[in-house]
């Protein structure tokens, strides 16, 4: 209290990859593993039914215990991990690559096409992500595809508008106008001086996107708009076993914790990204 | 030395004063005394520990900074005080005012509210009479309509006003210090001189004590009686002002008056040959939309004309200055020259071509005419990129070399602009603002133009690197027989580097002629205000300082 | 130049956005694959129904003359019908709306006293400890499946402990506040992270801002400098989060209220899109966006309000 308690500025050391940053890594790593080697590390078929071993607790035989038909919750989990982490990268990618394109072009040439670019950011945040999300998803009919393909029609906005307001600023930066007066092409100026430098905080920000994904996917499977059962995914299999979390709490916990811990990965990746970006703009 | 000046009791005494951040020592054993009613400047360059001292003074510094020595104010030492002693000293013993007034001012409060703050804080007075007070208070720093402008936002003054307004509210409680960083460095230079007058007055009325703290020698010789140089956290050189700059001890000292603008006539290349011009601007204008507003504008149809009617005419091997404050347009007339702006009126013709009118293969050789020098260091280069790779980039996008022979030809260019081969694959961060500027110029020069346009490139630099730009520039126009149009708000540098200057104001040419006259007898009187505001050293005395009002 | 004007050209603007928020609803319902008429009238309808549908729906017109119909049926206040329960879309959701307007309520005071605390401790010492924890452990509860904690929870609190009932919406003010505890808690604790992480990030940015500097330097005490200086500048950020926020938010409900069965509007929603209950979900679509829209506005006039360059 009496040392100006507010005024202290301390930044974190200025590594290029934090410890935070390394345990993010190791985990998305973990998961990608995982995901590569299931049927290599699961013990059991996921699908196999066994209806002697119904709603078994977790034992030495079945870590996770088993589900309502008996299936190796365990081994779900681990299978589940395939579409869960290929839905994060399929989700991402098409509105990252669409949005940047769209957000690159709109913020560097203005005119019309910035104009109607921005009516339709002000049209698409002006409904809930997830509303929209749904209601697209409802009419175009359940399934993960119909999923990835309204996460693109309303994502890339962000994304666009993330790095327009990036280039708004480079456009202005000095070192385009040099480059303008240095007689490049608009071509050559957009992908060698404006993208690369546009592109660092759209990176950070597509990280943490692919926790949104996550957790969107799941809560579509859980609501039965997204992956559709017998296929193991973690927010269906959470779905599932709703109706017995009063005797078996254990089909629910551990697609949770799944969830929870590539969230994790993700985040803490995304963060720490964010942080280097930051600190790459003020230094 | 200050034997006789110890007569009185000093009101300042500052001792064996250090500051160390971490492992790095920004201030070492830096001592000096201030008496009542004295000005006391305080004159370096970045990093040398100026700013550093007077916030150690008032204890503005982050916690994270260690202050040694003593800072006596009237015999109490400073740096002993609790965090509640220390409240009742800041704003009410001492007052200080910073360089950007802008960003030091409250955005949400009112201006009034903001100016009378500290007295009802240290003066136990009520709501209504502080905000009376603060109206007396901006009258008497010379705001117009202090009642109304007291109910203003901070946005709503300029840059002058929000200083005035920081200078009411530092004088408020009647100090007996006041504490000025930088306090004219973010204004334009009649608005500088207009500040200083206020600093001047108020210590002769009043006879506050101020401590000064500026990069420029000319504005501390202006109003101090006394000055500390400093540079590296140390103290070079202390003493009465005409001491110091007359007859200066210290070799940086030296360097710091040889540096300043003005001081150095540079006689570039000859005379200019009066033939076809190579660069004429025709009755330029330049409008842009304004009011873009918040909602991107219903129909605001008023605009912004930048330039209005300019003639201008640059010869070959001519070195032509433009001088002019902020608003005035003359960077909006280098950037459409080089066609980053389209001009809503008028010409600009190299060799009697409409370079508006240019397309393809002539724009490509036009590009290569006309080359242009930025003004912020680090804005001007790419920051992903190294040097080496910035300035080899144009000659092989232009076709004129290979990828590696391009890059050899980079290497030479550096070495033209003095820059050591060690630093070739740096990025513009890892470099000093000086050497980004040796960095841009060499850019510039990579596809041998016959026009350089160098838009204040140095006003982002200390003064002693400025000076070596220039010299670099001069030598650089001789050898490469460059057609150099300089531009920038310092009508000291203009008229010691150019032969003929243009005064912009408000978009328009006010004035023009060879240099040296426009300076020794301005005819326009904005042009004897900018002359007039000229804070010169005083026996840089070439011209006579008159017109001072 | 002051606030009636800009209120007025955001109403102006407003206009605009509800017309395109009117035009993507009404695309919503028509980009669906398929026949409408079919699937209303069902799988095995005779040709005479699904023309009678038809032409009952005014489906046989052109587009535009169906979004014509369309734009004036809102206008008189009429967005559609439900197909399953043949009431009024609008009646449904003025029945439906309440639990879920008392839920977004109860969430934003269960969330923001905490975040307000959390930022402040986060900020006095960035870097510290505290502020260390709190930023992991907010990058953590982002990445909490609402839906997840809503089960867990429920079997926790609900059946293990018996503490609070697991679902639906009680009677009485007291009996809402107690059925809609858990729902409420774990939306909160997915929106408090959110929150916190902007506003801790504005404080540390303000207590280097050099207004703050000048407060220090005209003597006012630090406590001064927070609450007078700081926190106000540094709320308006997070101000305006919060509203994308509660917008999100309705967004969440939907889920949240599944899990706990509260008959709010997320789940009149999701049985609409399982019953295929088109109108129902345009109309809901509708009404979600335009609460938006009207978040946005208020979070921007009571922006303009405390920040006056706004008012520009």
């Amino acid at each position: 209290m009496a040392d100006s308690p507010i005024l202290v500025q301390t930044a974190p050391p200025a590594r290029i990859i934090t410890p935070t940053m390394l345990i993010a890594l190791v985990i998305l790593g973990g998961w990608l593993v995982t995901a590569l080697a299931a049927s290599a590390i699961a013990p059991y078929d996921p699908d196999a039914i066994d209806i002697m071993n119904m709603l078994s607790p977790p034992s030495a035989a079945h870590w996770f215990g088993t589900d309502q038909v008996g299936r190796d919750v365990f081994s779900r989990v681990l299978f589940a991990s395939r579409v869960d982490l290929l839905l994060c990268v399929v989700g991402v990618l098409p509105p990252l690559l669409i949005g940047t394109t769209i957000g690159l072009l709109s913020g560097y040439f203005g005119g019309v096409v910035d104009n109607v670019f921005m009516r339709i950011y002000d049209l698409t945040v002006a409904f809930p992500f997830f509303v929209l999300v749904l209601a697209i998803v409802g009419v175009l009919g359940p399934g993960l595809l119909n999923f990835i393909l309204a996460l693109t029609l309303v994502g890339w906005v962000s994304y666009a508008r993330l790095v327009r307001a990036q280039v708004l600023t480079i456009r202005e930066s000095e070192y385009i106008q040099a480059a303008k007066c240095l007689g490049y092409q608009p071509a050559t100026i957009l992908s060698h001086h404006v993208l690369p430098n546009a592109v660092g905080p759209v990176i950070a920000y597509a990280v943490s996107d692919a926790v949104l994904v996550m957790l969107a996917g799941a809560s579509f499977g859980f609501l039965g708009m997204g992956a559709q059962p017998p296929l193991a995914e973690w927010g269906v299999m959470i779905a599932d076993g709703q109706a017995f979390v009063q005797q078996a709490w254990w089909i629910c916990l551990f697609p949770g914790l799944a969830a929870i811990s590539l969230g994790l990965g993700f985040a803490l990746l995304g963060d720490g990204l964010g942080l280097l970006q930051r600190k790459g703009v003020t230094a | 030395m200050s034997g006789l000046e110890t007569s009185k009791p000093p009101l300042l005494e500052v001792k064996d004063l250090s500051v160390s951040f971490g492992g790095f020592a920004a201030v070492k054993n830096v001592s000096f005394t201030l008496q009542p009613g004295e000005i006391l400047g305080i004159v370096g360059e970045s990093g040398s520990g100026k700013s550093v001292t007077c916030r150690a003074v008032m204890r503005l510094l982050a916690a994270t900074a260690r202050a040694e020595g003593t800072v006596a104010l009237d015999g109490r030492d400073l740096l002993t005080l609790s965090e509640d002693e220390l409240c009742a000293v800041r704003g009410r013993d001492i007052g200080m005012i910073f360089q950007n007034p802008a960003s030091h001012l409250d955005p949400l409060r009112r201006i009034g509210q903001q100016v009378a703050a500290p007295m009802i804080r240290h003066l136990g007075i009520g709501k209504r009479e502080g905000l009376q007070r603060a109206v007396k208070l901006l009258e008497d720093v010379g705001i117009y309509e202090p009642e109304k402008r007291a109910r203003s936002y901070p946005h709503e003054f300029s840059g002058g006003m929000k200083q005035r307004a920081m200078i009411a509210a530092a004088i408020g409680c009647q100090p007996k210090l006041l504490i000025a960083d930088e306090p004219t460095t973010a204004l334009d230079v009649t608005v500088q001189a207009r500040i200083l007058e206020l600093l001047k007055e108020l210590n002769r009325k009043t006879g506050l004590a101020m401590i000064l703290i500026s990069h420029d020698l000319g504005v501390v010789a202006d109003i101090c009686s006394r000055v500390v140089v400093m540079r590296n956290g140390e103290v070079v050189e202390q003493g009465p002002i005409d001491d110091v700059i007359n007859r200066p001890r210290h070799p940086y000292t030296r360097l710091l008056i040889e540096s300043q603008p003005g001081r150095k006539s540079y006689g570039t290349a000859g005379g200019p040959d009066r033939g076809t011009p190579l660069l004429s601007v025709e009755n330029l204008s330049v409008t842009f939309p304004a009011g873009q507003g918040l909602l991107g504008g219903f129909g605001s149809s008023n605009s912004f004309r930048a330039l209005d009617g300019v003639d201008l005419e640059i010869n070959t091997g001519e070195t032509v200055g433009i001088v002019g404050e902020s608003g005035s347009g003359k960077s909006t007339l280098a950037r459409s020259i080089i066609r980053l702006n389209t001009p809503s009126g008028g010409a600009i013709r190299l060799d009697g071509q409409d370079v508006g009118a240019l397309g393809g293969e002539a724009l490509t050789a036009f590009r290569r005419r006309v080359q242009m020098v930025f003004q912020n260091p680090y804005d001007s280069l790419n920051p992903r990129m190294t040097i080496a790779e910035a300035v080899a980039e144009p000659i092989w996008r232009h076709g004129i070399a290979d990828r590696k022979a391009a890059r050899k030809e980079a290497d030479a260019l550096l070495e033209m602009v003095e820059l050591p081969s060690s630093l070739r694959d740096r990025k513009p961060q890892q470099l000093s603002g000086g050497q980004c500027q040796r960095v841009g110029l060499a850019r510039a020069l990579a596809l041998k133009p016959q026009l350089l346009i160098a838009d204040e490139i140095t006003s982002a630099l200390d003064v002693t690197t400025q000076a070596q730009i220039l010299e670099l520039l001069v030598r650089l126009q001789r050898e490469r027989s460059l057609t150099l149009l300089y531009i920038s708000h310092d009508l000291a540098v203009v008229s010691s580097l150019c032969q003929r200057v243009y005064v912009f104001k408000a978009g328009r040419v006010v004035e023009q002629g060879v240099a040296r006259q426009v300076l020794s007898a301005p005819r326009d009187p904005y042009t004897q205000a900018l002359v007039g505001a000229l804070a010169r050293l005083p026996s840089a005395g070439t011209i006579p300082l008159h017109n001072r009002s | 130049m002051s606030l009636l004007q800009l209120i007025a050209r955001r109403l102006l603007q407003l206009i605009g956005v509800l017309a395109g928020i009117s035009l993507v609803t009404f695309l919503l319902v028509h980009m669906a694959p398929g026949d409408p008429a079919r699937l209303m009238a069902g799988e095995r309808a005779s040709p005479e129904t699904i023309a009678a549908i038809r032409s009952q729906y005014g489906l046989d017109l052109p587009l535009w003359r169906q979004f014509l119909t369309y734009l004036t049926n809102l206008v008189s206040g009429d967005i559609g019908l439900s197909l399953r329960f043949q009431r009024p879309v609008s009646q449904l959701i003025e029945q439906f709306m309440w639990p879920t307007l008392f839920l977004t309520g109860y969430v934003l005071c269960l969330a923001i006293p905490p975040t307000v605390a959390l930022a402040i401790l986060g900020a006095r010492r960035p870097g510290g400890i505290a502020d260390q924890i709190i930023r992991l452990v907010g990058i953590a509860g982002l990445t909490i499946p609402v839906f997840w904690l809503g089960i867990m929870m429920s079997r926790f609190f609900g059946v293990s402990l018996g503490w609070f009932p697991v679902s639906g919406y009680g009677t009485g003010f007291a009996g809402h506040l107690h059925h809609l505890f858990l729902p409420a808690l774990s939306t909160a604790i997915w929106l408090v992270p959110v929150l916190t992480q902007s506003l801790r990030a504005a404080l540390i940015e303000k207590t280097t801002a050099d207004f703050v500097t000048a407060a220090r330097a005209q003597g006012a005490t630090e406590r001064q400098i927070f609450w007078q200086t700081m926190l106000p500048n540094a709320v308006l950020p997070t101000l305006n989060l919060l509203g994308v926020m509660v917008a999100f938010m309705i967004g969440g409900a939907i889920i949240v209220e599944t899990v706990y069965a509260v008959p709010g509007l997320g789940t009149l929603m999701v049985n609409a899109l399982l019953g295929r209950d088109y109108y129902v979900v345009q109309g809901l679509t509708l009404i979600f966006a335009v609460s938006t829209v009207l978040i946005t506005l208020m979070v921007d006039l009571l922006t303009a309000f405390i920040d006056p360059r706004v008012r520009l």
